[in-house]
């Protein structure tokens, strides 16, 4: 996947269990991320914060000197980056505190490093999409910057749409996205959903990125729940 | 207070029919006494029998029959016959009293009629011109001697009448609401203090005035009850706490473990032998990982320390988004998942708590998964049937015997087992799916699946707005 951009950014990992930062961090390093520093308490992921200012943090909740919900507010004092909470309390009230203050994601322990590098690559890619080259897709090129499709030269534009649907297929690529969720992203909340709509714009969508839109390689119907955007590496 | 109000009313309409009641029978008791007294003696009815058995012979001799004479005896009175143009006594009864005049003025008659003669009522009865008088003993009859009535108070009778009850009912009106309002300002505390005690407050009566004793036992019953809701608080509390301690302390270790055991899984430059060792860590972790998760929630849900956030959801695009979940975590395929649903349902909403739900449905495919280390294909379906909202994950894995099917429907589970006995089921992940669908107000059917694998559906109410 011609995602590497991603793999540039600065990531900080804070947490008080030096065990675990040594393998998160084993884990970003294998997976491709090269910059990458550790902090085990606030006082010290702060003062990375000011100096190193990393493109993202992953934080835990529990830290010897504070709670990374503190940690997150000081932090945001002086930074908009985004924030991935790792932490062993799985109460729903922490989630949705640790969410409503503005971090991006939320694990729960014990977790899988695939899921860990899933879903830090869906929040840079997201926080960091102006930074993203073009993507090579089958037989075609997305632009988001411009909102178009080069295929064989020729540039498509994209309506706004057919912009937000790619856009969070794109964000997930390899994985399915449901139906919902493209719905919402192209239409906001509504329980009802717009499928039949949705139908219409992947229809347009492959008529301009597929080179057989009869017979789709890159944007794919899984039948009755989604669709999964196949980006070439 | 509504029962007070309804206590007052009971009374008040007691205490008038009892009025009335009272009423109409001393009327009908003082009838039956007055109409027995009339019966047996009435002085005048006697002075015209006397009259009428007292007969003038032709030589102007007056004679009294028998039954006259009888009649006089009985009465123990005494009769005069006074001319009617002399005043002269003509005849008298053989016990006429000394002290009775022989000779009488019209001005003594008109005394004598309308009152005594010598302190001896008397009665009347004509007799030809004359007149009859007879004396009843002294003190057998009091008379009238000024009974005269104004016209008005007669014609106005009926209104007294009314004006008296009226006046009457509201005097007893008065009392009763003397009496019972001291009545009520003891009983309404109590009565409140009773109402609110199922509500778990904490009630204080005043201990005094009339039902002090019954304030003193309520005050000591809501102390008793308190203390007891206490004390199993807090032993459950205690317990749902070390059981999230214990969980949240595991989660560290176990990410770490199930961390490098991946990396090793993944690892190309180990021999096969040992990635798959890696591999068996990783799933056993995994197993560890659903266990400490489900014990939580599950002690959570039972002692109801779980808050239950209903909301209104599609329950197609949760199942949709919790199949979507495992099949992005599955990239081996190792459990294809088929969508199962009629592609013309798109909504069916429903109220629920959608972290839970989401919760019990994936609970669902995780146990297909783990009972199936081999690979299974887990079809996913959601229907509605009458009101029903149905969620179904079946598998053509091994399933279960019939006897293992029995015991997983009817033996209770040891978290929610009080005694030691019995056979009792391991795993949680049912009991959370049961537990999470009975705070739904939703049943669970558990059944083979017809691919012979092993099929459980959530029925839960389809919302009605």
């Amino acid at each position: 996947m011609n995602l590497d951009y991603i793999k540039d950014k600065k990531i900080l990992l804070v947490d008080d269990e030096p065990e675990l930062l040594d393998m998160v961090a084993n884990i970003l390093k294998e997976e491709g991320y090269q910059k990458l520093k550790t902090a085990n308490t606030v006082n010290e992921a702060l003062s990375i914060c000011k100096e190193w200012k990393p493109d993202f943090a992953v934080l835990d909740v529990m830290l010897p000197d504070g709670d990374g919900f503190s940690l997150l507010k000081q932090i945001r004092a002086f930074s908009d980056i985004p924030v991935l909470f790792l932490t062993a309390r799985g109460e729903d009230e922490d989630k949705f505190q640790g969410l409503g203050m503005g971090a991006d994601d939320y694990i729960v322990k014990p977790f899988l490093p695939k899921e860990l590098i899933l879903r830090i690559g869906i929040i840079l890619r997201r926080c960091y999409k102006n930074d993203q080259p073009l993507i090579r897709l089958a037989s075609c090129e997305l632009d988001f910057d411009k909102a178009e499709v080069i295929k064989n030269e020729e540039h498509i534009p994209l309506t706004a749409k057919e912009y937000e649907i790619l856009q969070a297929l794109y964000r997930n690529a390899g994985k399915i996205v449901t139906i919902d969720m493209l719905c919402q992203a192209a239409w906001g909340d509504n329980p009802y959903g717009y499928e039949n709509s949705l139908m219409a714009h992947i229809r347009r969508i492959r008529e301009k990125i597929e080179e057989n839109p009869s017979k789709p390689v890159s944007l794919i119907t899984i039948k009755g729940l989604g669709y999964k955007l196949i980006v070439e590496g | 207070m509504k029962s007070t109000l309804k206590l007052f009313r009971r009374f008040f309409l007691v205490l008038i029919i009892s009025i009335i009641l009272l009423f109409i029978l001393n009327i009908i008791l003082f009838i039956a006494i007055t109409y027995n007294q009339i019966g047996n003696a009435s002085p005048w009815k006697n002075a015209e029998i006397i009259a009428k058995n007292l007969t003038q012979t032709n030589d102007g001799i007056f004679k009294l029959s028998n039954e006259g004479k009888k009649i006089l005896n009985q009465s123990e009175a005494w009769a005069i016959l006074i001319d009617n143009d002399s005043g002269k006594v003509k005849w008298n009864s053989d016990n006429l009293p000394k002290e009775i005049p022989m000779q009488y003025s019209l001005a003594d008659l008109s005394w004598a009629i309308r009152g005594y003669i010598e302190d001896y009522p008397t009665t009347t009865s004509e007799y030809g011109d004359d007149l009859l008088i007879l004396g009843n003993p002294k003190t057998s009859f009091w008379k009238a001697m000024w009974n005269t009535f104004d016209y008005n108070m007669i014609a106005n009778f009926p209104k007294t009448v009314l004006l008296f009850i009226i006046f009457n009912l509201i005097i007893i009106f008065i009392i009763y609401m003397v009496s019972i309002s001291g009545v009520l300002r003891s009983v309404k505390p109590i009565v409140t203090g009773i109402e609110a005690l199922p509500d778990g407050q904490n009630i204080y009566v005043k201990e005094k005035g009339l039902l002090s004793s019954l304030a003193v036992s309520l005050n000591r019953t809501s102390e008793k009850l308190r203390s007891q809701e206490y004390k199993l608080k807090k032993r459950e509390t205690a317990r749902a706490n070390w059981i999230a301690g214990v969980s949240h302390d595991i989660r560290t270790p176990l990410s770490i473990v199930m961390g490098y055991a991946s990396q090793m899984e993944e690892n190309k430059s180990l021999p096969q032998e040992e990635r798959k060792k890696a591999g068996v860590i990783r799933l056993q972790s995994i197993r560890i990982k659903n266990l400490i998760n489900d014990l939580n929630l599950s002690s959570k849900l039972e002692y109801n320390s779980q808050p239950i956030n209903k909301t209104l959801i599609n329950a197609v695009s949760l199942m949709r988004g919790i199949v979507v979940d495992f099949l992005n975590m599955d990239p081996e395929n190792l459990y294809p998942i088929i969508w199962d649903t009629d592609e013309c349902l798109t909504s069916c909403m429903i109220k629920a708590d959608a972290n839970l739900l989401k919760r019990a449905i994936s609970n669902l495919i995780i146990n297909a998964q783990v009972h199936n280390p081999e690979g299974c294909i887990i079809t996913a379906k959601i229907s509605e049937e009458k009101d029903m909202c149905c969620f179904t994950i079946s598998d053509n894995g091994q399933g279960v015997t019939e006897e293992q099917l029995d015991s997983i429907r009817n033996s209770p589970h040891y978290m929610v087992c009080d005694s030691n006995a019995g056979e009792q089921r391991h795993g949680l992940g049912l009991l959370i799916v049961k537990q999470i669908t009975i705070a739904h107000g939703g049943t669970v059917e558990i059944n083979h699946s017809p691919e012979g694998g092993f099929m459980v559906s959530i029925l839960l109410p389809l919302d009605q707005g």
